[in-house]
């Protein structure tokens, strides 16, 4: 990378109040070194039931990459942590197989379209049939995500090409 | 049973005399099943193999959602144990700042409503 490409990049971060960003392979370790900064930052903060929300929201979006990058180019992943007006905005992105879009998505807007007592409702139901769903999770990672967050969740599908596309969501506290 | 706590993984212990199960601390192994793998046979073998009262006690910290997984089936365990006509008393321990445990307390509550099951804040 050029160097003036690269202070393009850090202005970029900072005009974007980014307090945290990787990119490249997510591995279980990783999200453990991650969470701890994320954690030391937190103490600084003193708001113990927040910092609890912001931790549940950043290791369930953490464990999704693990979990359902799998499937392609490594675990390649994205993390993006935002700190602007008091809030936190924990952002998880991958690239994932087109024809595995269908389900997240439907699962997405069931989830956008709910308010928290449906999505209690939601978490509990999928306690109980935790062996419906392929991945260790048992889906209640997206409804983690969305229970723990102050304000809806947002997302995004970007085509790459016939086969990929970049997936990436937004959780805030 | 006798399993110390770790960064990641929660103490366990499962005595028969008294008839106790505790878990305390965090929960987020790296391999869910491959931890809580042992402790479900453990559960689902106390109906054919003691009686009487079994007490359980759970403090978390925090628990991931694969590792709820595991929890929902350590329940089923302990719910089985009660209907094979034992007394069952389960107490929830949340911090209390912790709304997060709290809430799940509760929601293991609403799956198990026949169970006796207590959630508790403690300071």
């Amino acid at each position: 990378m050029d160097l003036s490409q690269a202070i393009l990049l850090r202005n970029s971060l900072r005009n974007n109040h980014v307090i945290m960003a990787y990119n490249g392979t997510v591995s279980d370790d990783l999200m453990v070194t991650l969470a701890d900064l994320l954690k030391e930052r937190l103490v600084a903060n003193d708001d113990v039931k927040r910092s609890k929300l912001i931790f549940a929201v950043f290791m369930e979006g953490v464990q999704n990459l693990i979990w359902h990058g799998k499937e392609h180019e490594e675990n390649m992943g994205m993390i993006l942590i935002t700190e602007h007006d008091k809030e936190i905005t924990i952002m998880c992105g991958n690239r994932i197989e087109k024809d595995k879009t269908q389900g997240l998505k439907d699962r997405l807007a069931q989830i956008e379209g709910a308010d928290k007592d449906t999505i209690r409702q939601m978490y509990r139901d999928g306690m109980s049939n935790a062996s419906e769903h392929d991945g260790p999770g048992s889906g209640l990672g997206l409804l983690e995500i969305a229970r723990r967050s102050t304000h809806p969740i947002s997302y995004t599908f970007v085509d790459v090409d016939d086969h990929s596309v970049d997936f990436i969501m937004a959780a805030t506290i | 049973m006798n399993i110390a706590a770790t960064e990641r993984t929660p103490a366990i212990s499962l005595t028969h005399n008294p008839l106790k199960l505790v878990m305390k601390g965090e929960s987020f192994p790296e391999d869910v099943s491959a931890f809580y793998g042992e402790v479900i046979t453990a559960i689902n073998q106390l109906a054919t193999s003691v009686k009487g009262k079994l007490e359980v006690e759970m403090a978390f910290i925090y628990i991931n959602s694969s590792s709820i997984k595991a929890m929902y089936r350590i329940f089923e365990g302990i719910d089985a144990y009660r209907q094979a006509g034992n007394d069952v008393q389960v107490v929830w321990r949340a911090e209390e700042d912790d709304d997060i445990m709290q809430e799940l307390g509760e929601d293991f509550k609403d799956r198990f409503q026949a169970l006796n099951f207590t959630v508790e804040q403690h300071g």
